[in-house]
């Protein structure tokens, strides 16, 4: 019983079935708990493997499995409902509903996962709980989310992310709108509660720098293995 | 999935100007839609029922369209009038059950005067050959007396015992009245329906007796015969604008229409009302057949801007996609959320289209009643339902192309769009 | 944008009225409807044997003669009496009979019809000698009629009376409570 919490072999993706590979990737493991740094420039794949974790799109080739499940066993529908249980995502930018609360943005995931919402207990609460930890004002909760400023944004989306303790967080380039003194703040801010929580993460940036703050790095080149 | 639709609701409250241009345009054409039709069906049954039990209408010449209009819709004006002579010598006619003579020109107040016989609220039947009934009073007895159909009686607050003066033509000038002659109202109609109700009905001796002093269609100045006199004079029609003919034998008709069209003393048409009517309904027909075709392109119009503005909005609306997909939404909740924004839309668009129709039948009647139509039925019928029916199964297919290419956009973006 | 088309389309179709293909005189061809209990009949039945309304023609050269000619308008004379005579074929009292013929709606409930006419030839009301009353036949079906107009032909079925009117003249027409009434359609390829 291996404690991966993502486990990719022999992956290969491509568009369409007579187009070019798109990606390839031999093996890639991450132990649960941990959290790991995938960096490649862009063009090399990144968004495709976060889909592909994501359950959104299956490989040509390959295995995938998150928790132990090989998502190309799971249906569509499946594979929706799994990351709705199990995944949180923070993306770069417009990650929020701009026309709901803060707090309805946080509290998001609740409403679709029945099992993130036991885990989550009284989500409004555990919202608010978050939104603290994340060094959010209390009196931010029901402000529309259009009105927050990008930092402000980006740290309301992590509370969303990690609202009822899913196993894996995702977050594709979350700090590339920040500015770099505010951006270690935020990495920091989100790996303790993910930390906290148990979750592992999947950090993907094209800026090498931020590494340091990762337990397990990983470099996609495109096309070829790494 | 009811957080899927509450979200929805949220998300198409965010667009509520763009989408509320959109259900306005819809609402307009099934108002459209629904109106034409229900004026359509209240005309039809208006006309359908506004004579009936009577095998032949005679009038002088003209056509059979005409005919029907003047003498039972009170549309329009006879070009001429038939002999007391020949009406008497045609309804002597063996085949002949009953007749009753029509004189029509003068007006109260903007309402046709009738002058008959009492035969006329014997044999005068509508609808399902329903006879006249009297609400108050009974029919006329002596020369100035007058029965009133129920709308002119409300609409004028007239009651038994009242009195009236009648007006030469259709009364608008001055100086046409024949005041020095008044009618006392005896009775009072039921409401029928029908064109009955607008019209005061007096006897054909009244309609002698006001024009006796008149020569040419004006009166004689210093010329005047004062009422208790007018006793004195041979009250008996010369003329009548047409009469109504009941036979023994239905199967008769055509006999005795063709005597009556080729009667030689003078030149006279007898017409079958219900082919006269469905004459006048098919030239109607095509009239009404270019009114439902510009309803129908008025809704694809509507329609067109629903889709537009779906299409249009689908760019913006990518990054709300992803997010959705990345909270466990598949491509296929994409496309039912967007089938079931159109289609909220065009229900809302039907339901307020009938409200509209519905509050101007209730409210609007009096505008029709011009046209010889009663009040337009409140209640919605089974072709009304199959119009807005069409109207929702059109939203919808006009749905499906933005929804699909929703659909093929989410399965490409994915959780990470590339706008 | 073609679905739309389509469904415009659609929608236009019933808007172009079918109209009956028939001619002023034209009688209708000798079809054959399933008869379930009632006995077809013809027109002619409906006339005593013996009574010929044309008896006035006999020798007569239509052709040459004008419309003007005097002798025409004395024959149409001649020939109306005889008409109006009109005699009943009484051994068709009670029976139940099927016929089909060109109909003149009388009264009307709405957009159904309550009791209409049905006569042997097209136009009869236009142009054409009327029929004889013993050629028209007072229908009044049991359930009323949708999307019936005047000379379009129906079959009509049921239980064939005769009535005697008050006139005092001994005049009888038939008359017909029609149990059903169903449109008259020349099917394709039938031999006329």
């Amino acid at each position: 019983m291996n404690a991966a919490a993502i486990r990719i072999d022999d992956l290969a993706f491509r568009w369409r079935p007579d187009g070019p590979l798109c990606l390839t990737l031999d093996h890639l493991a991450v132990d649960a708990g941990k959290s790991l740094f995938l960096h490649g420039q862009s063009g090399a794949g990144k968004s495709t493997l976060l889909n592909l974790i994501g359950g959104v799109l299956l490989p040509e080739r390959g295995r995938i499995e998150v928790l132990g499940q090989p998502l190309g066993q799971l249906s569509g529908a499946g594979r929706d409902a799994f990351r709705a249980d199990h995944l949180g995502f923070v993306f770069q930018q417009f990650n929020l509903l701009p026309w709901l609360s803060v707090l309805d943005n946080v509290v998001l995931p609740c409403r679709f996962s029945r099992r993130r919402a036991d885990r989550a207990g009284d989500p409004a609460v555990a919202a608010r709980r978050l939104l603290a930890a994340l060094d959010l004002d209390a009196t931010l909760a029901g402000v529309p989310a259009a009105e927050l400023s990008v930092g402000q944004q980006q740290r309301v989306a992590a509370a969303r992310a990690l609202i009822g303790r899913p196993e894996i967080l995702i977050a594709d380039e979350p700090t590339s709108a920040l500015d770099t003194a505010r951006q270690d703040a935020f990495i920091d801010l989100l790996l303790a509660e993910a930390k906290a929580a148990g979750s592992t993460v999947v950090f993907v940036s094209h800026d090498e720098r931020l590494a340091v703050h990762f337990d397990q790095k990983f470099a996609l080149t495109a096309g070829a293995p790494a | 999935m009811s957080a899927l639709l509450r979200l929805a609701l949220a998300s198409a409250w965010n667009r509520r100007l763009s989408l509320g241009l959109t259900l306005l345009a819809v609402m307009l054409a099934a108002t459209l839609l629904l109106s034409v039709e229900r004026v359509r069906q209240a005309a039809r049954d208006g006309f359908a029922q506004s004579v009936s039990g009577s095998d032949l209408i005679v009038g002088a010449r003209t056509s059979p369209v005409q005919l029907v209009l003047y003498s039972v819709f009170r549309l329009g004006e006879a070009t001429n009038n038939l002999g007391w002579d020949s009406y008497q010598k045609i309804a002597a006619d063996p085949a002949i059950a009953w007749s009753v003579p029509l004189s029509l020109g003068d007006s109260h107040r903007g309402y046709p005067v009738l002058g008959t016989t009492p035969g006329y609220f014997v044999h005068f039947h509508y609808g399902d050959r329903q006879p006249l009934r009297f609400a108050a009073g009974v029919a006329f007895t002596g020369i100035f007396d007058a029965v009133l159909g129920a709308e002119v009686a409300q609409r004028l607050g007239y009651r038994v015992d009242d009195r009236i003066t009648l007006s030469h033509g259709d009364g608008g000038l001055p100086g046409m009245e024949h005041e020095d002659k008044p009618f006392t109202v005896t009775g009072i109609l039921a409401p029928t329906g029908t064109p009955v109700d607008r019209t005061v009905h007096v006897g054909l001796a009244a309609i002698e007796a006001i024009h006796l002093d008149w020569i040419g269609g004006a009166p004689v100045p210093g010329f005047a015969i004062g009422a208790e006199v007018v006793q004195k004079f041979d009250l008996t029609p010369k003329t009548i604008t047409a009469f109504m003919v009941g036979l023994h034998q239905r199967g008769e008709v055509f006999r005795i229409q063709r005597r009556i069209n080729q009667f030689a003393d003078e030149p006279l048409l007898a017409v079958l009302p219900g082919v006269a009517l469905d004459q006048l309904w098919q030239t109607v027909g095509v009239v009404e057949q270019a009114l439902q075709a510009v309803s129908w392109l008025v809704l694809a119009v509507g329609l067109a801007g629903l889709m537009a503005t779906m299409l249009a909005g689908l760019n913006e609306r990518r990054r709300e996609m992803a997010i959705l997909r990345s909270l466990g939404a598949g491509p296929r909740h994409i496309l039912f959320l967007l089938m079931l924004e159109s289609g909220v839309i065009s229900l809302l668009g039907c339901l307020l289209g009938l409200a509209t129709v519905t509050l101007f039948a209730a409210f609007g009647g009096g505008l029709l009643a011009d046209f010889g139509l009663a009040a337009l039925p409140l209640a919605v019928d089974a072709a009304e339902m199959k119009l807005l029916g069409g109207v929702l199964v059109c939203g919808l297919l006009v749905s499906l192309l933005p929804a699909w290419r929703a659909y093929r956009l989410s399965l490409a973006d994915g959780l990470i769009p590339r706008s | 944008m073609l679905r739309r088309c389509l469904l415009l389309l659609a929608l236009l179709v019933p808007l172009a009225v079918p109209a009956a293909d028939y001619r002023v005189g034209d009688r209708l061809p000798a079809a054959k409807g399933a008869a379930k209990g009632f006995k077809e009949i013809q027109w002619d039945d409906l006339m005593p044997k013996g009574w010929d309304p044309m008896a006035a023609f006999k020798g007569v050269d239509l052709n040459r003669l004008q419309d003007s000619d005097p002798k025409a308008a004395e024959l149409l004379a001649k020939v109306r009496i005889e008409w109006d005579k009109a005699p009943v074929e009484p051994a068709i009292n009670g029976q139940r009979v099927k016929i089909p013929g060109f109909v003149v709606p009388l009264e009307r409930k709405g957009d159904e019809v309550i009791e209409f006419l049905l006569v042997p030839y097209f136009g009869a009301c236009v142009h054409v000698p009327p029929p004889p009353s013993n050629q028209v036949i007072h229908v009044v079906p049991s359930k009323p009629v949708k999307g019936m107009r005047t000379m379009e032909t129906f079959w009509i079925s049921g239980t064939l009376t005769l009535q005697g009117g008050d006139s005092g003249m001994g005049v009888y027409a038939y008359r017909m409570n029609a149990e059903r009434v169903e449109p008259y359609e020349v099917k394709q390829g039938k031999k006329r």
